[in-house]
């Protein structure tokens, strides 16, 4: 099966804090793949160096087949550097802006949500399709780029109308409540048009019944937008059922993987999560 | 369903045409009957000038979410430029009379050196942008606000005489009497000496409004409302804030052109921070993120600093009774409470976010909200 995300040996260390230790981990073409582990475990921050939003301390991110990141650690790091691997990844290193990374077709929602705020439903998915654009700032705003304008706007109803956000496209985004500005932040992920879908927590604050819907919302979008999924949730309901396969950290470090039911019944994982007492 | 809906609301929008249409011809009107010298011109000229550097301001800091305080240092860049290169042949040894009558040796058409006058202040805005606009909020503030400092003093350093006269003014060339319509005798026909800066103003603004309503503009709301979701939406952070900086400063050198046209001389002293806060004041008071509160606090603020809070100054005997308080000075003091109140108490200004076409928008939606 083809991989779209690799990653390889990511360390991720803040000052003398190891937040990612020499995590490894691939995704294939189509699957719903889950981090879990405790809180502060590193999900997040192994999101944010897929995203280019921290430059990896060491490690290498492959998607498609292209880096996307790769660094090793230099200068004052080379010294407090906590974690493995410190010389494999030498020579020239690639670090691209979360932009760059979006255009290649990575996109992702926030753990809290991030809308735009002062912008109705239809703009902030709107918005999102500006990265596709062809016209440059002259033509657009002498409005010369008509076409592309219209078929901006076609699509973007179009997707309200697939995630079922048509009827309150016209609201503000953050007078929505929760669970559908949740599913806003996806569509507006989806306007980016992209291979790989990143959820930062989708189902946080979720009732049960909402987050069943949103179970089969992930499963419909992966199919209708031909899409693989890279998700972090603490729902262990959501995970265990929607999962192809799941990754699991403690401490930054990866301490088990594979499909639902061999991390349901890990003794590691049970000892450093589902025993913790926390669900 | 929704394009039709989308249809229906273009009646808002074209009421709103027809009453820029309306003050046009009432400004058209009002110049061709009232006295020249009347204080109304005084401040729609100056109106229509701070209202586009307004406009420009607010696209920076209500619309894109950068806070710059450089506004009177383009300003200034873009009244020189206008100056140097519109000061006919035959005046210069008499403007530039210490330095030999000046490097520049040509003269531009007005709308030429306006449009040159808008270039020069946007290419100073990207070459500061570059270093600046890593800068957040106040920091960016302080950084801008340096820069129009040192531009100021930079324009009245001796060895840059030959082209910006140092520190004397530059006067003589082309202001906004110059667009009356004279017949043979010099005698003016036809006024045109606030309708053409009216005329200018609104052109700008309408391409300001245009690029807000684009692609673009909602980049740069998305940057306002939320950087890091910006970003990760696939918007270009640096790209689009150099953007936004340059085509502000574009307009703000235009509008200083405007003001030089007013003043009828230029001279760099005048250009200081002072005149940046005033037009933060105008772009709060009309509120942050709306082109139509900005353009009429605009009028607002000048008719009232120039005109109507002018009696302020002076001492008032109404009979026998002469009025405390009033002497030079006092009316920045009630400008300043005034100032206050609306801080205070109308925190989003005026408008807030609304434009004109959302003031009858709103009466048309309240009654039952149609699907």
């Amino acid at each position: 099966m083809e991989n779209v995300l690799n990653i390889e040996h990511l360390t991720m260390q803040f000052g003398g804090v190891v937040a990612v230790n020499d995590l490894s981990m691939e995704i294939n073409r189509g699957e719903i793949v889950a981090l879990i582990g405790p809180n502060g475990a590193g999900k997040t921050t192994a999101f944010n160096c897929v995203t280019s939003v921290y430059e990896p301390t060491n490690g290498q991110i492959l998607f498609c087949g292209r880096q996307i990141a790769r660094s090793s650690p230099s200068g004052k790091m080379r010294r407090i550097y906590a974690g493995s691997n410190a010389n494999a990844y030498t020579g020239e290193s690639v670090r691209l802006s979360p932009d760059q990374v979006t255009r290649l077709g990575i996109a992702r929602t926030f753990q809290n949500i991030r809308l735009f705020s002062g912008m109705t439903v239809f703009d902030n998915v709107l918005t999102a399709k500006h990265l596709r654009r062809k016209s440059n700032f002259l033509t657009a705003a002498l409005h010369l780029n008509m076409a592309e304008e219209k078929r901006m706007r076609e699509e973007t109803h179009e997707l309200l109308k697939q995630v079922g956000l048509m009827d309150v496209e016209d609201e503000m985004a953050t007078s929505l409540p929760y669970g559908k500005q949740r599913l806003l932040e996806i569509a507006r992920a989806l306007a980016t048009e992209p291979v790989l879908l990143l959820l930062d927590e989708p189902a946080a604050g979720m009732n049960p019944q909402e987050t069943e819907e949103l179970c089969s919302f992930i499963r419909r979008i992966r199919d209708e937008f031909q899409l693989t999924i890279f998700l972090i949730e603490h729902h262990m309901n959501l995970v265990m059922d929607i999962s192809d396969r799941i990754y699991v950290i403690d401490f930054g470090k990866l301490i088990a993987q594979g499909v639902p039911d061999e991390i349901q019944n890990n003794p590691d994982v049970i000892e450093a999560y589902l025993g913790g007492g926390d669900e | 369903m929704n394009a039709y809906a989308k249809q229906k609301s273009r009646v808002p929008v074209i009421l709103s045409f027809l009453i820029i249409l309306a003050v046009y011809v009432a400004v058209f009107i009002a110049e061709q009957n009232l006295p020249p010298t009347s204080m109304l011109f005084t401040v729609l000229k100056k109106g229509a000038t701070y209202a586009l550097v307004a406009v420009s301001m607010n696209l920076l800091n209500g619309f894109t979410g950068i806070f710059s305080l450089g506004q009177a240092g383009f300003m200034l860049v873009g009244a020189y430029t206008y100056a140097i290169f519109t000061i006919p042949l035959s005046q210069r040894a008499s403007v530039y009379q210490y330095f030999d009558g000046g490097i520049v040796q040509f003269t531009l058409p007005v709308p030429l050196a306006m449009i040159l006058a808008g270039l020069v202040a946007a290419f100073f805005a990207f070459l500061i942008g570059l270093p600046v606009l890593r800068l957040k909020s106040d920091y960016l503030a302080i950084a801008t606000l340096g820069f129009a400092e040192i531009i100021r003093a930079i324009f009245q350093w001796n060895q840059l005489g030959p082209l910006t006269n140092g520190s004397n003014m530059l006067r003589l060339f082309p202001n906004f009497n110059d667009f009356n319509i004279r017949n043979a005798d010099g005698q003016v026909t036809v006024y045109l000496s606030t309708l053409i800066p009216f005329l200018i103003s609104g052109l700008c603004i309408a391409l300001i409004v245009m690029l807000i309503h684009s692609g673009y503009g909602r980049a740069f709301k998305a940057i306002r409302d939320d950087e890091i979701a910006a970003e990760a939406m696939g918007i270009n952070l640096a790209h689009h804030k150099r953007l936004a900086f340059s085509i502000s400063s574009f307009f703000a050198g235009i509008g200083g052109a405007m003001l030089a046209m007013y003043q009828t001389t230029v001279q760099a002293k005048s250009f200081t921070s002072a005149m940046t806060y005033e037009i933060l004041l105008i772009v709060v008071i009309g509120g942050v993120g709306s082109v139509t509160g900005s353009v009429f606090s605009s009028f607002l603020f000048v008719a009232c600093s120039e005109w109507w809070l002018r009696f302020l100054d002076e001492k008032q005997i109404i009979g026998d009774f002469e009025v405390p308080l009033l002497r030079n000075g006092f009316r920045l003091v009630v400008f300043s409470v005034i100032i206050m109140i609306v801080v205070l108490f109308f925190r989003r200004g005026i408008m807030g976010t609304k434009e004109l076409p959302d003031l009858f928008r709103k009466r048309r939606i309240k009654p039952g909200k149609e699907g």
